[in-house]
């Protein structure tokens, strides 16, 4: 467009609003959400929490809990009664034992652990996360199966570059491992540094060669 | 998910290009996300910050109340300002029946450039060309503004206008046609 025109435009609308009434708009639609969402039923709420056990995998029997929004707990290396008690801590539910609800989940881990399968068909549910946590997670879920990110160009890739080691932090609290693959990222170095996951780092490995990963030709495919 | 990397699709039901599975977004994150931006946006569209501010809500409000439906769409934030752009479409409506707006600008809108000192003919011009962004089609008037300031690609314009890209790209096309026309319009009024 001419240069005239530009500057008439941009005279009108290029400085937008300003952070001051930026910040009051969002001031106001927060109170206004907040009021619709205490006389409304609950829309996000999670009253109910079912989960159910891999009995038998190449990691151990592994627990999954889901709720009405999708999987929300993946645990390993603990008893049932740890998983339950940790699950109802999470939650503030009751979790309740359900093959109906939770067993599509506990199928699909025995077939992935398995290598009979390399995705998964799952919702998930990160609804507890903060946002930060949940860009990450997103983040994680997007490396492809068989290759790996450093933590680094991770933080790179959500536009927070110098946030590597707040994304290792937001990685140690998936609370679906395997399913979102935090297992996927490493150190610069290539060194696999740490697996809040169960099992350590030596679960992560062990997760990654299954995956097909080769740590031979480096940390980036 | 945009900007995913493309992964070879094993399953067939695997819609969405993603090795793992599909996190749940949750509403809030949709309002830190989007808020600021829709707010610009119909600030923009509206140039008043009340009415901007009271759209803002609305747009959320409906969105929260149509949440449960969102599920499978490819784009949240066009989403939210397809709400956006029709909420702002209602207003102007509402306003171009009331009284007739005065000539004058709000004062918080007139930009922060030249001042006092500040050339007739240039406040003179920047009213033309705010009655004649007025003057056009809604759909004009909101591509314009997405793709120059929001700074939205076409085929994201597209799905906020319900329109193809290329039609998108076309009501820029003629929003910018007609300003122009009323850009130098101006321009020879004041040079007599």
């Amino acid at each position: 467009m001419s240069n005239q025109l530009k500057t008439a435009l941009d005279a009108l609308y290029a400085a937008g609003p300003g952070p001051a009434a930026t910040a009051r708009a969002q001031q106001r639609l927060r109170r206004a959400l907040a009021a619709q969402a205490s006389t409304a039923a609950p829309a996000h709420a999670s009253a109910e929490v079912w989960y159910d056990v891999l009995a038998r995998s190449a990691i151990g029997p592994v627990f999954v809990g889901v709720t009405a929004r999708g999987l929300r707990a993946v645990r390993f290396g603990l008893s049932e009664r740890q998983f339950v008690e940790a699950l109802r801590r999470e939650t503030h539910a009751r979790p309740v034992r359900s093959a109906a609800r939770a067993g599509a989940a506990a199928r699909q881990m025995g077939e992935y652990l398995a290598g009979r399968r390399t995705a998964f068909d799952l919702p998930v549910d990160l609804s507890a996360m903060t946002d930060f946590q949940q860009q990450v997670l997103q983040a994680a879920c997007r490396i492809p199966r068989g290759q790996v990110l450093t933590y680094s160009e991770l933080a790179r890739q959500i536009g927070r570059p110098k946030a590597a080691r707040a994304v290792g932090q937001a990685l140690g609290s998936n609370p679906v491992p395997i399913v979102v693959p935090c297992h996927r990222v490493l150190a610069a170095d290539g060194s696999l540094r740490g697996y809040s996951g169960g099992g350590g780092i030596a679960t992560k490995e062990r997760l990654l060669r299954l995956e097909g990963w080769q740590k031979a030709v480096g940390s980036r495919q | 998910m945009k900007g995913t990397a493309i992964v070879p699709i094993q399953r067939r039901r695997a819609a969405a290009a993603v090795a793992a599975a599909r996190p749940h977004p949750d509403f809030e994150a949709l309002v830190a996300a989007h808020s600021a931006a829709i707010f610009a946006y119909l600030w923009r569209l509206l140039r008043d910050t009340a009415d901007a501010e009271d759209c803002l809500q609305d747009a959320f409000l409906r969105a929260y109340r149509a949440y449960g439906r969102l599920d499978g769409h490819p784009s949240p934030q066009a989403w939210l300002y397809r709400i956006a752009t029709n909420v702002a479409r209602t207003r102007l409506k509402q306003r171009a029946r009331e009284a007739v707006r005065t000539a004058a600008l709000d004062p918080e809108l007139v930009a922060a450039g030249p001042g006092p000192a500040e050339q007739v003919s240039q406040k003179l011009e920047r009213a033309a060309v705010a009655a004649a962004v007025d003057a056009l089609p809604h759909q004009q008037r909101a591509a314009l503004i997405l793709r120059q300031y929001q700074g939205l690609p076409y085929d994201e314009i597209a799905l906020i206008l319900e329109c193809s890209p290329a039609a998108a790209r076309a009501n820029v096309y003629q929003a910018l046609k007609k300003l122009r026309l009323e850009v130098g319009g101006q321009r020879s009024e004041v040079g007599r």
